[in-house]
C-alpha cells in the first residue's frame, strides 16, 4: 500500500514536472524574462538589494497541483500583500461589522500611501492603503505585540503550509523610516479609530510588510482563497469560509494600488501586489498565481507579475467576467495527452 | 510536431546505447533533424558509436545542467562523423566522461526540471523534428522525467528472466506515468531461439507491441562500440529490422 503510495507521488511530481501547463508557464518566463522596464524599491536600503533578473512564476490549482518555474524558492519580504489577509484574520477576531466600521471597503484611486480618510465617518479607505492596513493590525487581537505576531504568523503558516519569519533588517528599516505611517496612525488615533496601543500595533504593522515568502507561498496563499479558505495541499483551513469572499472583493476593487481598476477590467482576477515584487492572484475555484520578480512600475506593481497575469488570463479565459470559448482549456493542459500541442 | 523518443532498460548492458545510435541515425537518414541526447550521467558512452572523441567535447549536457551554458551550445553535430550522406541531420549533447565532472553531479544532485526544460529548448533551438533520449538503467527519477515526456518509449529487454520482471516494472511505471505509446525491443536474443515465436510470446506477457527483434549478432560485436553499424552495413538484416522500428516512429 505504502509502495503505490510513493510511486504515486514520485509520479505525480514528474507529470507536474513535464505537464504542457508548466511547459506554458516555461515559455512565459522565457518570453518576460528579458522585459526590464521598472525599477526596484529603493525606499530602504535593504529593499534595492533585489536583483532585478530575479523572476519565479508559480501556479498551484484548486486540487493541489504545483506548478513552478524560475526563482520560486528565492525569498522575499511580502510587504502589501499581507494586508488582504491580515484583513482576514481581523474580520475572524471581530465580525464583518465592527470591522467595516473602521475600515471602509471603497477605492480611493489614490496612491497606497496617501492621507485621507473619508470625511464623513473619518474611517480610512479600505484595508489595502496603508492607513487603512494600519487600522485592521490594529483589530488583531493578542494580549502583548509578541502574541500578535505570533498569530499573524500562524495565520500565513495555514495559508502555505510553512513556517514563516520575519526579516529583522527589513523590519528595523522600515520601522526606523515610517514617518508618514505614524503620522497616518495618529491622525487615525486623533479620530478615535485605532486604540491607543499605537506603537505596538505599528510594530506589529511593520512586521507583517517583513514576513519573509517566495513565489510559490503566494500561489499557495492564493489557492487557499480559491479554493474556500482551505490549503489544496495540506487541507488545513486557513480562514472562516464566512470572510473569503470578503478578501477577494477587496482584493479585486483594491489589491493593485491605483491601479486596481485598469487591473479588475483587463485581468479580471482579484489580486494583490507588494513593493517586494510579489504578485497573488486568484482564479476562484480554479487555481492561485504567485508571481515574483522585483522590477515595479510607477504605481508599484511588479512589471513582468502584471505581463504574465494578463496572459494566463486571457489565453485560459481566467477573468473573472470572461463568458467566451478561452484558446486553451486550463483542464486540458493541467492533465495533458495528444490533443496538446505544447512544443 | 516533434517528437520525444526515450530507449530505456531496466537493467544494464541490455545494448541500450548501440540500439539508440542505431535508430536515431536510421531517422536521421529518412532525412529528417535529428538529436540525441546522452542522460545516461553516471556512465556515458554513446559519443563512442558517434566517433565524438572526448577531447574534442568542449560543453556537455552537465555544463547545461550546471547552469553554464544553454543546451544548443552543448550540441555536436555528428552528421558527417557517422557518415550520413542523405540529407538528414544528427547532433548529440553528450555528457562529461571526466571523473570529476561526474562526481559533482552525483555529489550535487540537479533539478529535473532544468532536464525537461533543456529537452525543449533543444528541439526549439535545432529545430529538431525527433529526439532521442539515451538513459541510464533502472529506475531514477531522470527516469520517470524521461518516460514522462516522451511520446514514444522504447523499452529494451534480452530473453531472461531478470530483464522480464524488470520490464515488468518498468512497464507499471510507464503507465502510471500515462506514457503516450509504449514499443518494446528484444535484443541478443539466442539464434537458437525461434524468433517470431519470442515475439508473441512477450507480446502477450506484457499486452505491448514488440517493435522489432534482433538477434545476437557476432557483426556488431565486431564492429564494438565504433561507428553505427547500419550505416557502414545498410543491407544487413539487422540494418533492416531497424528500418523498421524506425518506420513505426515515423509513421505512428
Amino acid at each position: 500500500m505504502s509502495d503505490l503510495g510513493n510511486l504515486q507521488s514520485l509520479t505525480s511530481s514528474i507529470a507536474a514536472v513535464t505537464s504542457p501547463f508548466r511547459n506554458y508557464l516555461n515559455d512565459l518566463h522565457e518570453k518576460y524574462r528579458s522585459l526590464n522596464e521598472g525599477k526596484v524599491a529603493d525606499y530602504i536600503p535593504e529593499l534595492a538589494l533585489a536583483k532585478p533578473e530575479w523572476f519565479g512564476i508559480c501556479v498551484v490549482t484548486q486540487d493541489g497541483h504545483v506548478f513552478e518555474v524560475g526563482d520560486c524558492d528565492q525569498l522575499f519580504t511580502i510587504q502589501s500583500i499581507s494586508k488582504a489577509f491580515v484583513f482576514g484574520l481581523a474580520l475572524e477576531d471581530h465580525g464583518r461589522e465592527y470591522v467595516n466600521s473602521k475600515v471602509s471597503v471603497e477605492p480611493t484611486g489614490e496612491a497606497f500611501n496617501s492621507i485621507v480618510l473619508d470625511e464623513v465617518t473619518n474611517r480610512p479607505y479600505n484595508p489595502m492603503v496603508n492607513a487603512g492596513a494600519i487600522a485592521t493590525t490594529d483589530l488583531i487581537k493578542g494580549k502583548n505585540g509578541t502574541e500578535r505576531l505570533k498569530r499573524l504568523l500562524e495565520m500565513f503558516e495555514r495559508y502555505t503550509g510553512r513556517v514563516h519569519d520575519i526579516n529583522v533588517p527589513v523590519f528595523l528599516s522600515e520601522k526606523a523610516t515610517g514617518y508618514r505611517n505614524r503620522a497616518m496612525a495618529y491622525l487615525m488615533l486623533n479620530f478615535g479609530m485605532v486604540s491607543h496601543n499605537i506603537d505596538e500595533t505599528l510594530d506589529l504593522y511593520f512586521q507583517q510588510c517583513s514576513i519573509v515568502v517566495n513565489a510559490k507561498d503566494l500561489a499557495m496563499m492564493a489557492a487557499t482563497l480559491a479554493n474556500g479558505g482551505v490549503n489544496p495541499v495540506t487541507k488545513k483551513r486557513a480562514i472562516d469560509e464566512r470572510y473569503v469572499q470578503d478578501v477577494i472583493s477587496v482584493m479585486l476593487t483594491c489589491g493593485m494600488y491605483d491601479a486596481s481598476g485598469e487591473w479588475a477590467y483587463r485581468v479580471g482576477l482579484p489580486a494583490k501586489s507588494g513593493v517586494g515584487g510579489g504578485i497573488t492572484a486568484i482564479a476562484p475555484g480554479k487555481l492561485g498565481i504567485g508571481t515574483f520578480s522585483p522590477l515595479l512600475d510607477a504605481k508599484g506593481n511588479s512589471v513582468r507579475g502584471i505581463k504574465v497575469c494578463e496572459d494566463l488570463s486571457r489565453e485560459f479565459g481566467l477573468h473573472l467576467f470572461n463568458v467566451t470559448t478561452p484558446e486553451r482549456k486550463l483542464h486540458d493542459w493541467i492533465a495533458g495527452g495528444d490533443g496538446i500541442n505544447d512544443w | 510536431m516533434p517528437k520525444v523518443v526515450s530507449v530505456h532498460s531496466y537493467r544494464g548492458g541490455t545494448g541500450k546505447s548501440n540500439f539508440t545510435a542505431n535508430l536515431a541515425t536510421t531517422v536521421a537518414a529518412l532525412g529528417h533533424r535529428v538529436g540525441v541526447v546522452d542522460t545516461d550521467v553516471p556512465s556515458p558512452g554513446i559519443h563512442n558509436l558517434f566517433c565524438l572523441e572526448p577531447e574534442q567535447m568542449g560543453k556537455t549536457l552537465n555544463n547545461y545542467l550546471w547552469g553554464e551554458s544553454p543546451i544548443e551550445d552543448t550540441a555536436y553535430d555528428v552528421s558527417s562523423n557517422v557518415g550520413l550522406n542523405s540529407g538528414g541531420t544528427l547532433y548529440l549533447v553528450p555528457s562529461s566522461v571526466k571523473a570529476d565532472d561526474i562526481a559533482r553531479i552525483l555529489n550535487n544532485g540537479y533539478d529535473v526540471k532544468l532536464m525537461n526544460d533543456g529537452f525543449r529548448s533543444l528541439v526549439k533551438a535545432l529545430k529538431l523534428d525527433y529526439l532521442f533520449i539515451d538513459t541510464h538503467p533502472g529506475l531514477s527519477k531522470e527516469t520517470f522525467l524521461s518516460i514522462a515526456i516522451s511520446h514514444v518509449l522504447i523499452l529494451i529487454l534480452r530473453p531472461d528472466k531478470q530483464d522480464y520482471q524488470g520490464t515488468a516494472v518498468t512497464i507499471d511505471v510507464a503507465r502510471q506515468l500515462n506514457v503516450r505509446k509504449m514499443l518494446l525491443a528484444i535484443n541478443k536474443a539466442h539464434s537458437k531461439l525461434n524468433l517470431e515465436a519470442l515475439k508473441q510470446k512477450v507480446e502477450e506477457t506484457y499486452s505491448e507491441t514488440v517493435a522489432g527483434v534482433f538477434p545476437l549478432s557476432e557483426d556488431i560485436v565486431q564492429l564494438a562500440s565504433e561507428g553505427v553499424f547500419c550505416v557502414k552495413y545498410p543491407e544487413h538484416p539487422v540494418s533492416q529490422e531497424f528500418r523498421r522500428v524506425a518506420l513505426q516512429i515515423t509513421e505512428g
